[in-house]
């Protein structure tokens, strides 16, 4: 039993290693894994080895519903792997409306063909109407029933962005705009918020579940906790100085500028999230370093709980 | 005997868009665009801070994100009596820019470029380029292993499908460097805007961040690397398709519209704000030689064939946004601005139409190109020049500008107008700008400190409008109507749309069912 799980795992690199990418880069990719999710760096190894004999063989399905494809641009926006790497190497996207080759009734095809298939991955982003179903429709067809008829046979429903989640900012109109989660029953969702998606968290994710072969560790509101465990305020660099009573008034202010930003609206104290010590776009920066307030996107409160965004009206106590 | 063909989804754009048109005898006699998914975002707005606004409209788009943040904060900014300063304004042009640079060659070549190419002509590469072998070797190894998605399924290859595998296997090589490309843009855009979509550092009154050298050396690698992709591979890649194999379609103006073009302008080069990288100004099909100035009362909105409320076409400043979903004879929540009553494109080639610019023109003249598809994507890749070019001469500005601040702090420039951060009782503002997608503006009306009333008019919604209170169709419906399709493989009706680069998450509708018996391709 052993021996043949070795020698399909060998098959697995040398499938990947066919497709271009080298065991050595797939190695630190599930090594950056093991960081997020807090696992013994020696499992890296064994992570690549199961991921790489799953990956070639699984689908993935991309649905969007009430979204702005932000999600799929921030995927786009991926350093490591790199989108072409995600979109042809690692997963065989067979519906992704934004990418996908394929229109109209060829598109529905490939998702109709995938859905037969079966052991696919399923991806949302964009919330789901539920007051109206006319709100969103793909082919005629309301997107609340496809979306329900993918996710029954999906092998992993992932929830990106806080759309997708929780209904993040359309479930401040009169849509009836909520989440997977809130429509699927029974069906365990791995939600991955944040307005838009983080990328890394995502494929971190997929990893995760490819190796092993389970979802990872969720919260109460069913994020990873890997990347959702701490507030963006435990790590934040301004944090001394919200410690000390010190907050920024004015932007032009040089001596304030790394103070903390309570006073323009900063929820970051509510909010798990690890933007604050894994920074965005290959790491070159996030909200709270480039001055602007943290809204609060990862949390199911976003949008209009923290409204207004800008200010806070109680006073740090 | 007419027949009904419909596309949808039609995919590779933003959002969701549905298309039926009518064909006859091979040529198509009639069309319907309709966006078939809403959201509400202007009634979200209401009654919230405006400063909200900003965020919120931002999210409006995530391919054009920034474009909207940057709106509506000039529309709020309008009614808060904020005044931005220098170096503000060159943060948001060198921002928003480099947003201009990752959005214009994926449209060509992720969005676009699979509808000319027969990509699997690529087994026949027989050149002995390294680079263009490994591509081969990528998308071989793909179809050995009989897994091509998400480059097929697809429409058949035809007439004015590329299968020289040379221009194919070097079309495919430059899709993926691509991809990394517009990654390294979006980069550009995080340095500057903490992250990417989704900037957050444009804020009512100015930006956040006040960038240090390292961030700007960072920015300026990046530009560099970026700049030198899109004119060493991007244009040239689109000239040589609009030149070389699409000349034919080219030439016979396929999909061309309305000839009705609109631009509000962009990128101010001044701090009046008068001077601008794009010129804003309206051409007539009537009066094509005379560029008018726009005069915005003369924009109107229908809502005739939309699903809200029935009232007169009204400018935006007094529409509203209530939704009717039994409403009958109506397809769409996307309304019908029209100029002047007039059905008008707005885009590239809306802006490199009112600008007469001159290498534009003069290549378009020189091959006896017609306004169409093809007209389109070379005007958006002349263009990204424009902003390329812009973008080091911004650098340089606030570099100019960041030095003097280490002299002395009294000489250290501003980044915000904070006296006029806090929400007035009353006003009134708008925004008018360009999105790589066209002409976009935003109204916003300010009572007892929230917003009273917010409304947008997104470039898709002129381009993808459906027929207003005369009954005269949109621009994308205008441009499908004449064009040769294969009912069987319509792949013309997708060249056509994704010339536009049309945005649908902006311009939201619902569609009727109607009970027409369709032949679905």
């Amino acid at each position: 039993m052993k021996k043949d799980q070795e020698i399909s795992h060998e098959k697995g690199y040398e499938r990947l290693e066919r497709r271009g990418i080298s065991r050595r880069d797939f190695l630190k990719l599930c090594t950056l894994s093991c960081i997020a999710f807090s696992l013994d760096l020696g499992f890296a190894s064994k992570m690549a080895e199961a991921a790489a004999a799953n990956l070639t063989k699984k689908p993935l399905i991309w649905m969007q519903g009430q979204g702005c494809t932000g999600c799929s641009e921030s995927l786009f926006s991926s350093a490591d792997p790199e989108p072409e790497q995600i979109l042809l190497d690692l997963l065989s996207v067979r519906f992704h409306p934004t990418i996908m080759a394929a229109a109209g009734d060829q598109a529905i095809g490939s998702w109709e063909h995938c859905l037969e298939e079966g052991n696919y991955l399923l991806v949302l982003e964009g919330s789901i109407p539920t007051a109206d179903p006319r709100f969103c429709t793909v082919e005629g067809r309301p997107f609340l029933e496809q979306f329900k008829k993918a996710a029954s046979k999906a092998e992993a429903v992932i929830a990106v962005g806080s759309c997708a989640c929780y209904g993040g900012i359309p479930r401040a109109g009169f849509t009836g705009a909520v989440g997977a989660q809130d429509i699927l029953n029974g069906v365990k969702v791995v939600n991955i918020p944040s307005c838009p998606v983080k990328p890394d968290r995502l494929v971190g994710t997929l990893l995760y579940y490819l190796s092993k072969n389970q979802l990872p560790r969720l919260d109460k509101h069913g994020r990873p906790l890997a990347y959702y465990r701490w507030t963006l305020h435990d790590s934040c660099h301004r944090r001394l100085h919200y410690e000390r009573g010190e907050f920024l008034r004015d932007w032009n202010d040089p001596k304030t500028a790394d103070w903390c930003l309570y006073y323009k609206g900063c929820k970051g104290k509510e909010v798990f999230t690890n933007c604050s010590s894994y920074w965005w776009n290959d790491g070159v920066n996030y909200c709270g370093y480039s001055g602007s307030p943290c809204a609060g996107c990862s949390q199911p409160e976003f949008y209009e709980q923290f409204s207004p965004l800008f200010d806070n009206p109680k006073e740090v106590k | 005997m007419a027949k009904r063909i419909v596309v949808d989804p039609v995919t590779r754009i933003e959002g969701h868009l549905r298309v039926e048109v009518e064909v006859e005898n091979g040529v198509v006699v009639d069309a319907w665009t309709k966006g078939t998914m809403f959201r509400g975002i202007e009634k979200i707005i209401q009654g919230k801070d405006p400063r909200d606004a900003v965020y919120i409209a931002e999210r409006i788009c995530g391919v054009c994100m920034a474009s909207h943040g940057w709106t509506s904060a000039m529309a709020v900014e309008n009614a808060h009596g904020a005044i931005l300063p220098p170096a503000a304004r060159l943060i948001r042009n060198l921002l928003v820019g480099a947003l201009w640079l990752h959005d214009h060659p994926l449209h060509f070549y992720h969005l676009s470029a699979l509808d000319y190419l027969d990509v699997l002509a690529i087994a026949g590469y027989q050149g002995k380029d390294q680079n263009l072998l490994t591509v081969k070797d990528k998308i071989m190894k793909l179809v050995e292993a009989g897994d091509t998605a998400p480059l097929t399924p697809r429409y058949e290859p035809d007439d004015f499908s590329i299968r020289d595998p040379e221009i194919v296997t070097s079309a495919l090589a430059h899709y993926l460097q691509a991809l990394q490309i517009q990654a390294k843009a979006k980069k550009m855009s995080a340095i500057l805007g903490g992250k990417q979509p989704h900037q957050s550092s444009i804020v009512v009154g100015g930006v956040t961040i006040y960038p240090t050298d390292q961030q700007l050396e960072q920015f300026k690698q990046l530009l560099e690397e970026v700049v030198d992709f899109v004119k060493k591979v991007y244009v040239p890649d689109v000239v040589f398709f609009a030149t070389g194999p699409l000349l034919s379609l080219a030439q016979a103006g396929f999909g061309a519209g309305t000839g009705n073009y609109l631009a509000y302008g962009a990128f101010p080069m001044d701090d009046s704000g008068r001077e601008k990288l794009f010129e804003g100004g309206f051409v007539s099909s009537s009066q094509p030689e005379k560029v008018q100035q726009v005069d915005l009362t003369k924009i109107t909105e229908a809502v005739t064939s939309s699903w809200y409320q029935e009232s007169l076409p009204a400018h935006p400043w007094e529409g509203t946004t209530e939704v009717d979903l039994d409403k009958s004879g109506a397809y769409t929540f996307v309304k019908s601005p029209r100029y002047n009553g007039l059905s008008t494109e707005v885009g590239p080639l809306a802006r490199m139409t009112v600008a007469r610019h001159k290498p534009f023109l003069k290549l378009v003249e020189e091959y006896a190109i017609k306004p169409g598809a093809v007209a389109r994507h070379l005007a958006r890749a002349q263009e990204t020049v424009l902003v390329a070019d812009a973008m080091f001469e911004w650098l340089k500005d606030l570099e100019h500008l960041l030095k003097r601040g280490k002299i002395h702090n009294s000489l250290r420039p501003d980044i915000h107008d904070s006296k006029h951060w806090e929400p007035p009782r009353r006003g009134r503002g708008v925004g008018l700008n360009e999105a790589p997608r066209g002409a976009l503006g935003h109204w916003v009306e300010i009572d007892d400190h929230k917003v009273k009333n917010y409304q947008i008019v997104v470039p898709t919604t002129w381009n993808v409008s459906p027929r207003d209170d005369q009954g005269i169709p949109g621009p994308i419906e205008q441009a499908l109507i004449g064009i040769p399709v294969d009912p069987h493989n319509p792949v013309n009706l997708v060249r056509v749309i994704r010339s536009f680069d049309p945005c649908l998450a902006c311009a939201v509708h619902v569609i009727s069912s109607d009970g027409d018996k369709m032949i679905r391709i």
